[in-house]
């Protein structure tokens, strides 16, 4: 090889592994999956969400979270509903001093979002929970994470997964981390736990039009380890949903 | 090797250096996560709100004085979306592209941020109690000196109790009523209302004449209560064999005008010599001599009036004799039985009650430069803009020694104030309007004010009162709202139940008339004087801008103009064989000089205007007194107040009534058609700035329509000989060749059965590729074909989204066109700075010259007749809203190398952002031109050409994707509603029901001639209609399958069509 063939063929290289670089990273295949950002109140899920046997309230996620099952935002909870139990409760500790400060000076708190896809996709929470897909089949077991970080991908791969291969409620139950065996023959739809004692949700029976799938005899192609390290169940039981282009993207 | 000389420059080791860094540095920013925000949570949470969930308020809309009912459409405070409110006894839900547009306005960002005082000819900002004082001080001035009487306060016209509410304010402090200012108003024909019927503005029943005649009257656009008018005439026109003929006389076809079956090219100021000989005063003879009409029509038209009764005869030319004009007219309408039936004044419209005559507010000019006013204020009116130049109102305004003006926006009339207070904007504010038949229409807040620094008029004359100790004890009242309360019908509990409905049962307080009768007019418009000038001149107030209110908002600059389809500019009217007679052609820049002045705008060449007139129409011309350059994102300072009308307005187009001389009718309108002017030619020339592709159809029957005669002959799509039409499941594949003649050999093309299982739509939908053809196994049973199978477990095969349009409905008013900008995000293209940078040509409406519209909807307009631009009275316009066909078919689908439009089960063609890479090789495939490009980011804040500058980016819906630079975009049948429908029935356990839900175009139609829905389901609506006789498909020939199916506009010749008039 003379030099000068050398010279034009290194930079040649290194200028396609740039542009694969460049190209993967505008290609959506980026996640921020693992983001722990600081919050400006060090919340801790575990304390209200966890379960009781952890020491937790158990408190079900829509105490505060409380349009996810109403809306496509699943909305932050306001400040004046925080202080309805922290004025007397914990009112010394400083990271409640943080919260009764922003609240005595009219401020919002202004938590650092962590999930988020970007604007051309929409995603509404309402259709999921009340599909019966757990918060945690997402978010992950946000009751014991003691600072909450970005649990999923949130890449269109990781949504088309469960799209195409469907959703076992009781993988979703499982995602949730109950203690609690779903029943035999429990297929999804009503929540099973204890009040109290789950995190995690599932209000409406069947829904309409979510029908069962017809064929039985396809191979469920979840694989192994997808995101959210959901097993493999019959697909019989899963539940699919609509995945063309337009259902998220217009 | 390392003794060969190497090339002088980098080295090796530095290259590798610089070439590891950079890359690390693009790997770091590319893999960087997307900008992440804060997610900010209320402070308390409100009561009836959930985040990302519409709340709706009912309201009523003060773009004109008509007072239509509005559903503000909110989200998370902000509103997003208006529409019509379907309680409300004026619009019945429809919305034209004015009311839509009223958000630009509340968002507009050129609005006042709060109070400001001139001192020393220099504006600075003052805050509200010092304004509040110097205005007492002032007042309390006026009234020692005993000039209290003659200060004045313009308002802009609106119904309701405000009215009456601010003449006792004034009277409290001496001064006299206000003038109720609305420079569109037609007094005229309110003048001869009032002496005929006893109200100013009857309610038309178009649907009960069987002939509808009008004298320049264009009840379709801001002549009265244009969608109410809409409406009834639509309706009228959808009874088809029963339908009225609609004959339209004046120099030139309006929009109105277009709508008619017969136009009557009469000369101008001549309507009302033919109206006295239909009435029979004066021979038919004389009458076609004078108005350069044949007599042969005239004589026709009296036939027919004689025998159609009742008739509807309207009045609406704005020449020297209107009054007059209306008053034959009036008397006309009473020997054809048209009082009670199609005109009925038991259901007139207060709204139009109490305004001023332009005659006043020039008067008002006289005794201004007599210096005899003390005190202005100023209220949504723009004199220094909406009067010709020739009434010298700057001059006379100047010697008013205080002048204090409400206005929201930074209009001409403004800036010559000392003061500004700057008013809430309607959607602010509360109030009330009086929408007749003992109705109230309530206007309520339906969010908080954008600016915090603005204060609501009403609640700033009560501070006001409060201050001044001679009068805080008749205000006991806090604010206005209160005020309402006090005075409402069944009080507080009435008031707060009224405001979930939008309208109330009782009446609000009149204001009192004033005392004294308004004088005569001083300057009365002489008969239009022949010998002076080469043309007749006709200037007329803007469809869409109407006195030049509009201008400032962007989305109505972008509405084409309904006949000429110019938009972000002004343009003169001249008809083809003048031009030719003048060596002028399309863009040539004319000037026309007039008694008032001289103006320069391009030539428009229109067939639907006389020979020996041409027309200008006013809206467009703003300016302002301080010299400012041209507005420019990126150079112009933030705070810098855009005097002359905002950003948008400044610098477009010519001031068309700086050519007519500050003259009236006698009822004291001002004389629009009174006189000539001269034409010449200036040797410029640009491109018009023009939607208008081509005026002709080249055979193509894009827009077709039947005669009411051949109207029996049709055969509702699928029928067999003899057979009544069947079912709708019955229409399936192959039933297109019930209509279409060609279809002999109509050839089966493959997958075409499968249409049976989307019924409804005539044509069959190609069962798609990726359904019976695009398996590799034909017979797994649909297994590997996806949601395209037909018995998929989805279900989304089972809906067909398919939307019909009536054409003998359309009007081609295009508020379905601003309904769509507001519901979809579309970014507006035309103002001067969203041009390319490398441009340094600054023109407004640049990106357009070159083709880069941004419409999803349009309105297209051909012309039928008069082929080869000569001149005829028989010539007939069609309007075709044309949109994405969501074809069954698409050829927009397989040329697209990255699949980003693609076809969906339920029969949308969907255009996915995020795929697109910019090829715009399906625009180029798509047969219907209706794929737009993003040649600029104009939905990137940082870009120079973003088209929603804060506060206007408030108004997107969070619904629809904002699109960046480089994708293609397009109608999407509003899936984002369709999507918002399938939740919410999700939610609710339930399948979506029958026209449950509509898309933005079809919900704001005044014609209501868009239908949407599931044409698969024969309970929707649109399932009925799209096998009707009248149906057609676009471009059938092309086996597209469009889901939008088109319905023939039916035309009403007369009795004996006029050979070759």
């Amino acid at each position: 090889m003379t030099q000068r063939r050398k010279w034009t063929a290194i930079p040649g290289v290194l200028l396609l592994v740039i542009g694969a670089v460049v190209l993967s990273a505008y290609s959506g295949a980026s996640t921020s999956q693992g983001n722990q950002p600081t919050q400006p109140i060090n919340f801790p899920h575990p304390l209200h969400a966890g379960a009781v046997k952890d020491g937790g309230l158990g408190l079900n996620c829509l105490y505060c979270h409380n349009t996810a099952n109403q809306s496509n935002d699943v909305g932050m909870p306001a400040v004046a509903t925080c202080m309805g139990c922290h004025t007397i409760v914990g009112a010394a500790r400083p990271e409640i001093q943080k919260l009764a400060k922003y609240s005595a000076e009219k401020r919002p708190v202004p938590w650092v979002r962590i999930h988020k896809v970007p604007e051309y996709v929409h995603f509404p929470h309402v259709r999921h929970i009340n599909a019966g897909v757990t918060c945690q089949t997402c978010h992950g077991q946000v009751q014991k994470m003691a600072q909450v970080y970005q649990y999923a991908s949130l890449n269109m791969g990781w949504c088309v997964n469960c799209h195409v291969n469907g959703y076992d409620p009781k993988e979703g139950q499982k995602a949730a981390g109950y203690d609690n065996v779903p029943p035999a023959g429990y297929s999804g739809g009503v929540p099973y736990g204890t009040p109290g004692s789950s995190a995690g949700i599932a209000t409406s029976a069947t829904p309409p039009g979510m029908t069962p799938p017809r064929d039985t005899s396809a191979p469920s192609a979840a694989p192994a380890g997808s995101a959210g390290g959901l097993a493999v169940t019959p697909s019989a039981q899963r539940r699919r949903a609509r995945y063309d282009c337009a259902v998220c993207h217009y | 090797m390392s003794n060969e000389a190497r090339p002088a420059g980098v080295k090796r080791r530095d290259f590798l250096k610089v070439l590891g860094a950079s890359s690390a540095a693009v790997a770091t920013v590319g893999c960087s996560s997307e900008k992440v925000g804060n997610l900010v949570p209320y402070l308390v949470h409100p009561d009836d709100t959930i985040a990302g969930v519409s709340n709706y308020y009912a309201t009523t809309c003060r773009e004109c004085a008509a007072s239509c009912g509005l559903i503000a459409e909110t989200r998370d405070g902000r509103v997003i979306k208006l529409e019509g409110n379907p309680e409300h006894p004026i619009n019945r839900g429809a919305l034209c592209a004015r009311g839509q547009s009223a958000l630009q306005g509340l968002y507009n960002p050129d609005r006042f941020r709060g109070p400001m005082v001139k001192e020393n000819g220099a504006w600075k900002a003052i805050d509200w109690n010092a304004a509040l004082t110097l205005v007492g001080q002032r007042l309390g001035q006026a009234r020692t000196g005993g000039a209290a009487a003659n200060g004045v306060f313009l308002n802009q016209h609106e119904s309701g109790s405000f009215p009456a509410f601010l003449d006792a304010w004034l009277a409290g402090f001496g001064m006299g009523p206000h003038l109720s200012v609305d420079f569109e108003a037609d007094s005229a024909a309110m003048e001869a209302n009032r002496a005929a019927y006893g109200a100013a503005w009857p309610r038309l029943s178009f649907k009960d004449a069987r002939l509808i005649v009008s004298f320049g009257a264009d009840f379709l656009e801001g002549w009265g209560a244009s969608v109410p008018q809409q409406l009834d005439f639509a309706d009228a026109r959808a009874k088809l064999e029963g339908a009225p003929r609609f004959v339209y006389v004046g120099p030139r076809r309006s929009l109105t005008g277009l709508n008619a079956d017969q136009w009557i090219a009469c000369r101008p100021g001549t309507e009302l010599a033919i109206a006295n000989a239909l009435a029979g005063k004066g021979s038919i003879a004389d009458a076609a001599r004078t108005s350069g009409v044949a007599e042969a029509t005239l004589t026709r038209l009296q036939q027919e009036l004689g025998a159609a009764k009742p008739a509807l005869v309207l009045a609406g030319a704005r020449g020297p004799d209107a009054l007059e004009l209306g008053q034959a007219v009036a008397a006309l309408n009473a020997t054809t039985g048209a009082v009670g039936t199609t005109i009925r004044p038991a259901e007139a419209m207060p709204a139009f009650e109490g305004v001023a005559r332009t005659a006043d507010v020039l008067a008002l000019v006289e005794r201004m430069r007599a210096s005899q006013v003390p005190i202005a204020f100023v209220r949504g009116v723009n004199p220094a803009y909406a009067l010709p130049a020739g009434a010298r109102f700057a001059e006379a305004f100047a010697k008013v020694p205080f002048k204090v003006s409400f206005s929201l926006y930074p209009d001409e009339t403004t800036e010559l104030c000392d003061l500004v207070l700057p008013d809430l904007h309607a959607l602010e504010s509360w109030g009330d309007a009086d929408a007749g038949r003992a109705t109230i229409s309530m206007q309520q807040p339906a969010m908080d004010p954008v600016f915090a620094g603005t204060r609501a008029t009403a609640d700033v004359l009560i501070q006001l009162a409060q201050k001044d100790p001679a009068v805080a004890s008749r205000y006991t009242q806090k604010e206005y709202r209160d005020w309402l309360i006090s005075r409402f019908p069944g009080g507080e509990s009435a008031f707060t139940a009224a405001l979930q409905k939008g309208v109330a049962t009782g009446t609000v307080a009149a204001r009192t008339a004033p005392a004294a009768a308004p004088a005569a007019p001083a300057r009365i418009a002489p008969a239009i004087d022949s010998t002076r000038g080469d043309y007749f001149l006709v200037t007329y107030f803007s469809p869409t801008l109407g006195d030049g209110r509009g201008a400032n908002k962007p989305w109505l600059q972008e509405l084409p103009d309904p006949v000429s389809k110019v938009l972000w500019s002004s343009w003169v009217e001249i008809h083809p064989e003048t031009a030719a007679k003048l060596g002028v052609d399309r863009g040539d820049i004319v000037e026309v000089t007039g008694p008032g002045g001289t103006v320069r705008a391009p030539a428009y060449l229109y067939l639907g205007i006389r020979h020996d007139t041409i027309a200008l129409a006013i809206g467009q011309g703003h300016g302002s007194v301080a010299k400012l350059d041209q507005f420019e994102p990126k150079h112009t300072a933030a705070g810098v107040i855009q005097w002359g009308y905002g950003r948008y307005a400044r610098g477009l187009g010519a001031r068309a009534h700086d050519l007519i001389a500050p003259v009236t009718d006698r009822a004291g309108a001002l004389a629009l058609v009174s006189t000539r002017a001269s034409v010449r030619k200036t040797g410029d020339s640009e491109i018009l700035v023009s939607t208008e592709g081509s005026a002709r159809q080249h055979g193509r029957g894009i827009a077709q329509a039947v005669t009411v005669t051949q109207l029996g002959g049709l055969r509702p799509a699928g029928a067999t000989d003899g057979a009544a039409a069947p079912a709708p499941e019955a229409q399936g594949a192959g039933a297109a060749a019930g209509e279409d003649p060609n279809a002999e050999g109509h050839e089966e093309i493959p997958g075409e059965p499968s249409g049976a299982f989307l019924p409804g739509l005539r044509s069959p939908v190609a069962a798609d590729a990726q359904g019976e053809l695009g398996s590799p196994t034909a017979d797994d049973q649909g297994k590997n074909k996806g949601m395209y199978a037909p018995n998929h477990w989805s279900g989304m095969t089972n809906r067909r989204w398919a939307m019909t349009i009536d054409l003998a409905r359309c009007t081609g008013c295009s508020a379905c066109v601003t309904a769509c900008y507001a519901e979809n995000n579309i970014p507006t293209v035309g103002a001067p700075w969203q041009n390319a940078t490398v441009w340094a040509d600054a023109k407004a409406g640049f990106n357009i010259t070159r083709s880069r519209e941004m419409n999803w909807l349009r309105i297209e307009r051909y012309f039928e007749g008069a082929e080869q631009g000569q001149f005829t009275e028989d010539f007939e316009a069609r309007f075709t809203p044309m949109l994405c066909q969501h074809c069954g078919n698409a050829p927009c689908e397989p040329v697209c190398p990255v699949y980003a439009t693609y076809h969906a089960p339920d029969g949308l063609n969907v255009q996915v952002y995020n795929r697109c890479v910019g090829t715009r090789y399906c625009s180029n495939n798509c047969p219907y031109k209706v794929r737009y490009f993003n040649w600029f980011g104009y939905g990137e804040p940082d870009r120079k050409q973003y088209a929603f500058p804060e506060p206007l980016n408030w108004q997107l819906n969070p619904d629809v994707t904002v699109r960046q630079k480089g994708v293609m975009e397009k109608c999407s049948f509003c899936v984002q509603r369709i999507r918002e429908a399938e939740t919410r029935a999700k939610v609710e356990g339930r399948e979506v029901a029958p026209d449950e839900f509509t898309t933005a175009c079809s919900q704001a139609c005044p014609s209501r001639a868009i239908v949407f829905g599931d044409a698969a389901d024969p309970q929707w609506t649109v399932a009925k209609q799209v096998g009707d006789r009248r149906a057609y498909h676009v471009f059938e020939e092309l086996n597209t399958f469009t889901a939008v199916v088109y319905l023939k506009k039916v035309n009403h010749p007369g009795p004996a069509a006029p050979a070759g008039a």
